[in-house]
């Protein structure tokens, strides 16, 4: 067996994956290996933060996608077998893992958020499923145990004093069948939803694009961000696609959570449970919001928002 | 002209879950089932293709029994025929077990140029099945595609990812997992309902597979995830919203 192995898509990715990692191989008496993405000075870093061993891989054409890599990394974890291998949940990172786990023959837990060991030094994981009404607890019964971590999940791994480790290269994949034809880089929003004190949603409540002003107006005087559902972002593009809370969208821990027009289905429920207030502004009483909520306000949107905000101005002297 | 699978999972619906928050047991036995929401995406995909293309749709699921439910749901979405592969194990199949299924059904009887499945399940969304079942059938994928136009022999699409849009380029056959955004499944009519139950729907079995699906992950538990909060109510009465701010003020949530 090889130790605990992490392949992050990104360095930020990596030295979380590299963290959590370390804290496996202790309890487990055995050594860390880290993937690094075609830069010798990543690879360096990662030995410094923990790695005992990188496997530098290769070099892309361009028009390769990152999922080339998937037959060198299967071939080394053939040889190597690793005993456990963690891998970032970033889109291309779940789709590597899936298909790593498939040529390997293994079970893989998907979007884990926790994990320890148990008495028999097997990996326990936990995860949501039903869009994060209930935890699911999962142990592989097969090796190398297979788990994709979300980013954020574990604070990255710091620089260690006399690191040293083994940097092996690996060969640059032979291009697949997949050709990329075009990268869009996403444009960078000034604003991190997740750092927001307060956060006030908007959900398809909202009848109108120009309606969204109200709201902001609300969001401005308690001094937060917006944020949105799924919906909103994804079918209606009216808000950034990172703005939206939930399972598959950001998950965020502000003072005060403040959903208007929001039903309050359980996957974007799952994004906000650690809120410390949550308030809710929806015209059904029975709107399952009502159920996670602190604060629940039952009436139309339109008339309560402005109220709200003049109410929160007066007190605030804003 | 393109020969579409459209793969779907029918699960139970999540808004139906009751919890016992003291227990943090869920309550499965009253809840209703649907087909699992971005699998409606992905058979909307499939027919929208071949109404611009041609060709044929074939919808496939893998559950117990009870799953035959769905044929008459799916079928009126649009595809000509549909594969039920069935068993009573086939309950609480983990993403591998319904890949490697799906794979032993399609390379034995299907021939196909693309196959299209949902980003995720709306129960378990482990994102594997997809890609896993392109493996097992020695096809590329490509995942979380939100686009997708058919040229010649290839297929081209954009898929979103956390850092941007990737367009890439596939040669057939292929396997896509898509987005829920990338259509507006239809509501079927009376009429399709209706035509749904005449379309021809394939029943294979456990033993039709020749195939054991061992298991690689053990669940060893499901616990209701809860949240503690004071669910108190207020009307839309400045008198309630007032008394709502104040206890915003308190909290210290507000300054
Ligand atoms: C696998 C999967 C993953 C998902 N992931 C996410 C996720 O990460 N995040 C997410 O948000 N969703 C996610 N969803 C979608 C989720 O299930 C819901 O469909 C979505 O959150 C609903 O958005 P909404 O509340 O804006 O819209 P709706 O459910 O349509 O709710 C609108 C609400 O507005 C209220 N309303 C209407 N008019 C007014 C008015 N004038 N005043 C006050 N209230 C009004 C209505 O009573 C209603 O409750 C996911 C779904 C699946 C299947």
């Amino acid at each position: 067996m090889s130790g605990v192995w992490v392949l992050g898509e990104r360095r930020e990715q990596t030295l979380e994956l590299l963290n959590a990692g370390l804290g496996l191989a202790r309890e487990l008496g055995t050594t860390v290996t880290a993937f690094a993405i075609q830069d010798q000075g990543l690879a360096k870093t990662y030995i410094e933060c923990g790695a005992d061993t990188v496997y530098l891989l290769g070099s892309l054409a361009p028009e390769q996608p990152l999922e080339d890599y998937v037959p060198v990394i299967v071939d080394v974890a053939r040889q190597k077998n690793p005993d456990i291998f963690l891998i970032s949940a970033t889109p291309r990172g779940k789709e590597m893992a899936a298909r790593i786990a498939a040529r390997l023959g293994v079970g893989l837990g998907s979007e884990c958020t926790r994990l320890r060991l148990d008495e028999n030094k097997s990996l326990v994981m936990e995860r949501l499923m039903f869009g994060g009404a209930a935890v699911q607890t999962v142990v592989c019964l097969t090796r190398p145990q297979m788990a994709t971590i979300p980013p954020r999940t574990f604070e990255p791994a710091v620089p260690l004093a006399n690191r040293e480790g083994e940097i092996i290269e690996l060969p640059a994949p032979p291009a697949g069948k997949v050709r990329v034809l075009e990268r869009k880089p996403r444009v960078q929003e000034s604003v991190d939803i997740t750092e927001a004190r307060v956060v006030v949603a908007i959900g398809r409540g909202v009848e109108k694009q120009e309606d969204i002003e109200l709201i902001q107006e609300l969001a401005n005087v308690a001094g937060g961000e917006l944020g949105c559902t799924r919906p909103i972002a994804e079918e209606l593009h009216w808000l950034p696609e990172n703005r939206y809370l939930g399972i598959s969208g950001q998950k965020i821990k502000p003072d005060l959570y403040i959903g208007v027009g929001v039903s309050g289905q359980i996957q974007h429920i799952s994004g906000i449970r650690d809120a410390k207030v949550i308030c809710a502004i929806n015209k059904d009483e029975n709107a399952p919001i009502f159920e996670a909520a602190d604060y629940g306000i039952v009436g139309d949107l339109y008339a309560v928002v402005p109220q709200l905000t003049r109410e929160l101005q007066r007190v605030l002297k804003k | 002209m393109p020969r579409i699978i459209t793969c779907y999972k029918w699960v139970k619906d999540e808004a139906d879950i009751k919890v016992d928050t003291s227990s943090r047991q869920l309550t499965l036995d009253r809840v209703g089932y649907k087909i699992s929401d971005y699998d409606r995406n992905a058979i909307e995909e499939a027919v929208r293709m071949q109404e611009q293309h041609g060709g044929s749709v074939i919808a496939v699921t893998v559950g117990p029994p009870s799953a035959k439910q769905s044929l008459k749901d799916a079928l009126s979405r649009g595809p000509e025929e549909a594969y039920f592969i069935n068993d009573p194990s086939f309950a609480e199949l983990e993403p591998a077990q319904t890949a490697a299924i799906l794979a032993a059904v399609i390379k034995g009887r299907l021939e196909y140029d693309l196959i299209i499945c949902g980003e995720g399940s709306s129960d378990l969304y482990a994102q594997q099945v997809g890609p896993r079942l392109a493996e097992l059938l020695g096809i590329p994928c490509a995942t979380y595609v939100n686009k997708l136009a058919l040229e010649g022999t290839r297929i081209n699409v954009e898929r979103k990812l956390d850092d941007g849009i990737e367009k890439i380029s596939l040669p057939l056959p292929a396997l896509v997992t898509v987005l829920p955004d990338i259509n507006t499944p239809r509501l079927p009519g009376l009429k399709q309902v209706l035509a749904a139950g005449k379309k021809p729907v394939h029943n294979i079995g456990l033993k039709d597979l020749g195939l054991t699906c061992e298991v690689t992950l053990n669940t060893t538990g499901i616990l209701a995830a809860t949240m503690e909060r004071r669910r108190l109510r207020f009307g839309a009465g400045n008198e309630d919203i007032r008394k709502v701010v104040d206890a915003l003020l308190k909290e210290g949530v507000i300054a």
